[in-house]
């Protein structure tokens, strides 16, 4: 009887978690470890973080889940991972009565999602800091009532400033920003406070609709249309303010210090923000059989897992290198050790990376959220499925070969609410295969917009939140 | 109006809801059938 343990229980870790247990969960061992005893749907946050959706909405309980597909559930927080072969273990610190837990295992997936590093820009989070964030659900209820008391402000005849974005040169992420600064848009609009708010987006990204893939592009009436044009659209039709190029350094109460790529130094005052902050790998220790440090076999610096990509290349040959992305999400010294989502290192940025005059890098890292997170979770667990049952890893998923929709909301009125609709293929261009500057499929790659996305977006919640309760019929919903 | 604003045209059918709901069928569609096609690769 094989042990697989998956430490995590988000898009990667669940989508892996309803794969593992429903192939191998009567025969084999499945467990899950995780610091949250709710799986949360990440993309519904921001309708949280404006207060159009209630936080119960976008979770539910593990555990019955799992009950019913044969895994088991342990609710504590991945701290060790002993990966030395012949005595493999997690050790883990239980919820609530701190109590330890070893879970040994012959697989294991890590995919604990990312640590959300604020306190790599300083000042900024809802903790300690002066800024918002909607990366967790504790972060977009904190974020929803100081939104709806500067609404209150607002009411009274204040004028206020605005800003969403990125908090970190390097942070990924902005097409949840995107979402935010959309929704609130809608909802001022909605409550006749639209001209009380100054809105600014602030964001590391080298060009407006970059989204740290570099950007979209899509064949429309015989030329390419960029995402760019198309969100400054958005945002110059919504008179919504835009600064790109833009790494925040330093927050203070009601300021934002920033630097741009051409080294200028400023501050942007703010009476509220929601700025996303750098992400990093889950600080685990990785321990050998004699108690040394191995975490540089199996993490880059950041603390993302190495997988089987071609690490260290330099932007320019990367660009032009399409399997130097990981295709199994394998750890080569560790075989039966895989990464997921978040969790795996990306052998480098997707969007052309820039470093200022002052030495400060200003670049999206690669997002890995959403679709992709679920893709590679699919990947992971088909693979294990094969080592467990006397097989070679036969399930292979590159970036650079992968496709990706993604709704961005824009108002979640079924009647008059808006999303944009992305879909590319790859989402790493691949040059190689797409023979065009882009290195993308333009027939396939569809960018739009319309009340059709919001009810995409709606549909699109209902649909997840049934997969990832492995209800019937799950398998059929894509990832 | 700004040049890179959409036109009177372009938002009449962004809020069009007939011919939303034939973009929601295909767009589901489309969406659906190249992810299926990754998911059985």
């Amino acid at each position: 009887m094989a042990k697989i343990v998956v430490i995590g229980a988000g898009f990667a870790g669940q989508t892996a978690a309803i794969y593992l247990g429903t192939r191998l969960g009567k025969k084999h061992e499945v467990t899950v470890i995780s610091n949250r005893d709710v799986f949360g749907y990440v993309p519904s946050w921001v309708w949280v973080g404006v207060g159009h959706m209630k936080p119960e909405a976008t979770i539910f309980k593990l555990k019955p889940v799992y009950d019913r597909i044969h895994v088991n559930f342990v609710h504590a927080a991945a701290k060790e991972i002993h990966p030395d072969a012949g005595d493999q273990y997690v050790i883990g610190e239980e919820i609530g009565t701190g109590k330890q837990v070893r879970l040994d295992y012959d697989y294991l997936v890590i995919a604990p999602g990312p640590l959300l590093n604020f306190a790599g820009t300083p000042g900024l989070g809802p903790d300690g800091g002066f800024t918002h964030s909607i990366c967790s659900l504790p972060h977009a209820i904190k974020t929803r009532d100081a939104y709806l008391a500067l609404v209150e402000r607002m009411k009274k005849g204040e004028k206020v400033k605005i800003v969403i974005g990125t908090g970190h040169p390097m942070a990924t992420c902005q097409g949840a920003a995107f979402e935010y600064i959309s929704n609130v848009h809608k909802d001022l609009v909605k409550r006749g406070l639209r001209d009380k708010a100054d809105l600014l987006w602030l964001s590391n990204e080298p060009a407006l609709g970059d989204f740290g893939v570099n950007g979209v592009q899509i064949k429309r009436n015989g030329h390419v249309m960029r995402s760019e044009e198309f969100i400054r659209s958005i945002f110059e039709d919504a008179g919504i303010r835009y600064q790109v190029q833009t790494g925040v350094t330093k927050v203070e109460e009601g300021k934002i210090h920033w630097q741009n790529y051409a080294g200028e130094e400023g501050v942007t005052e703010f009476d509220f923000a929601m700025l996303i902050p750098q992400f990093k790998g889950q600080p685990f220790k990785y321990i050998g059989k004699d108690g040394s440090d191995v975490s540089s076999k199996l993490v880059n610096p950041a603390g993302f897992v190495l997988v089987d990509g071609k690490y260290g290349l330099p932007y320019p040959e990367l660009a032009q290198t399409p399997e130097a992305w990981p295709a199994r999400y394998q750890n080569p010294t560790y075989p039966n050790i895989f990464a997921a989502g978040i969790a795996f290192a990306p052998p480098g940025p997707i969007s052309k990376p820039f470093t200022n005059p002052n030495n400060v890098a200003i670049a999206p890292a690669p997002p890995r959220t959403g679709m992709v997170s679920g893709m590679i979770g699919r990947v992971v667990a088909l693979n294990i499925v094969d080592m467990v049952n006397g097989r070679e890893p036969s399930h292979s998923e590159r970036m650079t070969e992968m496709i990706a929709a993604c709704i961005a909301s824009m108002g979640d009125s079924l009647w008059d609410g808006s999303a944009v609709a992305i879909v590319m293929r790859p989402v790493v261009p691949d040059r190689k295969k797409y023979q065009n500057e882009y290195g993308r499929d333009l027939f396939i790659s569809h960018l739009e917009m319309g009340t059709a996305g919001a009810w995409m977006k709606f549909m699109l919640h209902h649909t997840f939140m049934w997969k990832f309760k492995a209800l019937p019929g799950w398998e059929l919903i894509p990832e | 109006m700004s040049e890179q604003q959409f036109s009177r045209a372009e938002k009449f059918w962004m809020n069009f809801k007939l011919y939303q709901l034939w973009r929601f069928i295909v767009l589901n569609i489309k969406v659906y059938t190249i992810a299926v096609q990754s998911k059985f690769r």
